[in-house]
């Protein structure tokens, strides 16, 4: 074990810091979920893109640095200490981008990873339907190759940056016959095809970023099909690993919030009560472990370990860590809390982030799924409804 | 930067988590709790593996580790729920004094003929000691009134991170036990571990210990690296794991149903010793007020790049 940082990372880091300390926006961008906050974001990532820092860790042909899971927990630590806006890329980088990196044809990544990692096209994701969505395999939509295409009909829902984004990559059921697990494909589609009709839902906010998605026979190309056909159960499996495990929420995001929680208690400390003290200190230290966590995970993974089921750990920790941290958050704004904008005009970002924390705690797989797998493939209990 | 034990380390503790596995079961407790706690014969073979003298220097006859292995050992002590001192004795009197300088008769301790209890203001009473008799809640534990007029930083931290170390081996034991029982015991025709009611709880408690682990092994690198700051992150440390040994407590005992209430279930053993070990070396409040103090008085600093702070 060692916690030291070597000279050179020490020294990428001083890079990032300096990048960020250029480039990060003075004023926070509008939200992510409407036209205009999501045109920023994207213009953000083509800034980012600029400097080469789209996805460090990718090898340079698709558009990384090449660099290790250290450099990025030290990209991530200084892009949020620098106050970086949400990651309107991160259904790509973070999700399909590592997934087509495990599964996909060298065409497949020469094609799809340099534009994701410049910020060019822009991805949603499509796995719940009416019908399934904790339990992702009652999947209907339906895929039947036709010749050299798929022709997709059917409904998702509950797809993140939809609303506005480029691509989408989901699982659909290819084989008719086919019942649960089996028969489905993991197949990637040009949101503006002919026979996509989206519709943005307005969310607990009052703005949308995802939206419901309707296929009326939609031709897609069998080349757009990841690892093949009936293999779409275990890609997605291994795409809910990367958004569970290490990936979509980088330790830097919560000990940002720590932060400026440590400041907004003494800004209040006036008011605020021992248990939001206590709860301030915790968010702290929870926030610390999910980092130390983060490091011990990558250092695993570096190593030539995997994440296994362990990934809902981490899941059912951070979702449940920022829910806290913006619950005190509110608390100790008192009446102030309900103020979409503070009397000065600037945005209660803590208002944002509590609402958008309750959305924890259910996306990627809702914490009691997330017990369940816990229980049964970690701890080895009896599947629900063994006799 | 590598968050990650050595195969050395690994080796080590789990050679030790098998030889306590394989001598010091539950069969044993009883039979100290029965025959008066202590067997000089378990003492000699913890000796014999060279545990007594793990922190002892080589120039001494011992193995010369540091504190991040002694902290493993402890857990698997803590998982075995070890009745005899080795932790308060090899782990902590014996780094204490090495720090101090105060090497004499450390032979003696690598041999298992001397063992070292020492007090500290913050105990007003010690185990393994000698000194006016006290009943702990821990029928395995031998406490005796112990008076301490010098309140050494170091001899705390020390005490205090081995307590943590142990409490997450506690925790692992008693979510061990709890999943076991869960998938044996049958109602309503099935296993109670089929239950989302009690699956979602034990998922709860390996939540807690598996994100209170990484604290304990970061301050024990601290401590033995001397980082300033180590303080906060033994008292950090023995806050995550004290909380998960408490949450874990008491829902193994639920999963055990009244099963879980009776002295016939080996579950009260590490229950107990999990109760005493919070409080042990630095109580709740105590270690709460170090972290707080540190941070809202702003000695140590916060953010995404002071992980390592």
């Amino acid at each position: 074990m060692d916690l030291n940082y070597t000279p050179q990372q020490q020294a990428f880091r001083a890079e990032v810091r300096a990048w960020m300390k250029a480039h990060v926006p003075k004023e926070p961008l509008v939200t992510l979920e409407c036209r205009e906050g999501y045109d920023q974001h994207v213009a953000w990532e083509r800034t980012l893109a600029s400097g080469n820092w789209g996805m460090v860790t990718w090898p340079e042909e698709f558009g990384g640095r090449g660099l290790d899971l250290i450099q990025w927990l030290i990209f991530e630590e200084e892009y949020f200490r620098a106050g970086g806006p949400n990651r309107a890329n991160q259904n790509g980088i973070f999700l399909l981008g590592p997934t087509i990196m495990e599964f996909g044809t060298p065409e497949q990544k020469a094609r799809f990873l340099p534009p994701m990692a410049r910020g060019e096209v822009i991805w949603a994701q499509a796995w719940s339907e009416p019908g399934a969505g904790s339990d992702m395999a009652a999947i209907q939509s339906k895929a039947v190759r036709d010749g050299d295409h798929y022709v997709i009909t059917g409904q998702k829902t509950w797809s993140s940056r939809a609303a506005f984004a480029d691509w989408g990559f989901g699982i659909f059921r290819t084989d008719p016959e086919s019942k649960r697990h089996k028969g489905l494909t993991f197949i990637l589609f040009d949101l503006n095809s002919p026979g996509i009709t989206r519709r943005p839902i307005r969310q607990l906010h009052g703005d949308t970023g995802f939206a419901e998605l309707f296929f009326d026979e939609v031709r897609v190309p069998v080349e757009n099909c990841l690892a093949g056909e009936g293999q779409g159960w275990n890609v997605a499996m291994a795409t809910a690993g990367f958004e569970r495990g290490l990936m979509l929420r980088s330790p830097g995001r919560f000990q940002a919030t720590a932060k400026r929680l440590v400041e907004l208690y003494k800004a209040n400390a006036a008011h605020a009560s021992p248990a939001a003290r206590e709860a301030v200190v915790q968010a702290w230290g929870s926030a610390q472990a999910y980092a130390y966590n983060t490091y011990a995970v990558a250092a695993k993974i570096m190593a030539g370990g995997r994440i296994g089921a362990e990934a809902s750990l981490n899941k059912i920790f951070w979702s449940e860590l920022d829910r806290a941290m913006h619950r005190t958050a509110v608390q100790l704004l008192g009446a102030a809390a309900e103020l979409k904008r503070f009397a000065d005009g600037s945005v209660n970002q803590w208002l944002e982030g509590y609402i958008f924390s309750l959305s924890g705690p259910i996306y990627a797989g809702s914490n009691e799924v997330q017990r369940n797998i816990t229980a049964e493939r970690l701890l080895g209990l009896p599947r629900v409804g063994a006799g | 930067m590598d968050f990650r034990f050595s195969d050395d380390q690994l080796t080590l503790a789990e050679s030790v988590r098998d030889y306590l596995a394989g001598t010091h079961g539950p069969e044993v407790l009883r039979r100290l709790d029965a025959e008066g706690n202590r067997d000089p014969a378990i003492w000699q073979g913890l000796a014999d593996m060279g545990l007594t003298g793990l922190l002892v220097p080589e120039a001494q006859g011992g193995l010369g580790m540091g504190l991040v292995e002694a902290a493993l050992i402890a857990a698997e002590c803590g998982r075995a729920c070890l009745a005899e001192p080795l932790v308060d004795s090899a782990f902590v009197g014996v780094p204490w004094l090495v720090a101090r300088g105060q090497t004499d008769g450390l032979d003696e301790v690598v041999a298992g003929t001397r063992r070292i209890a020492v007090p500290h203001p913050i105990n007003p009473w010690l185990a393994d000691s000698e000194g006016a008799a006290l009943t702990s809640v821990d029928p395995l534990r031998n406490l005796a009134v112990a008076e301490a007029t010098e309140a050494d930083d170091l001899l705390l931290n020390v005490g205090a991170l081995m307590s943590a170390a142990q409490l997450v081996g506690l925790s692992d034991a008693m979510l061990s036990q709890a999943v076991e029982y869960a998938k044996v015991r049958t109602q309503f025709g099935q296993p109670v571990g089929a239950f989302q009611g009690l699956k979602h709880q034990l998922a709860s408690c390996s939540v807690a210990i598996e994100f209170a682990k990484p604290v304990v092994w970061r301050a024990a690198q601290a401590l033995q690296d001397g980082l300033p700051s180590a303080p906060v992150h033994v008292s950090h440390a023995k806050l995550a794991a004290s909380d998960a040994a408490m949450l874990t407590a008491e829902t193994a005992i639920q999963v055990h149903g009244a099963m879980g209430y009776t002295y016939e279930v080996d579950l009260h053993f590490w229950m107990k010793r999990s109760w005493a070990l919070c409080g042990a070396w630095g109580d709740r409040a105590f270690h709460y007020h170090r972290v707080e103090e540190a941070l809202l008085g702003g000695a140590q600093p916060i953010g995404p790049e002071h992980t390592f702070a």
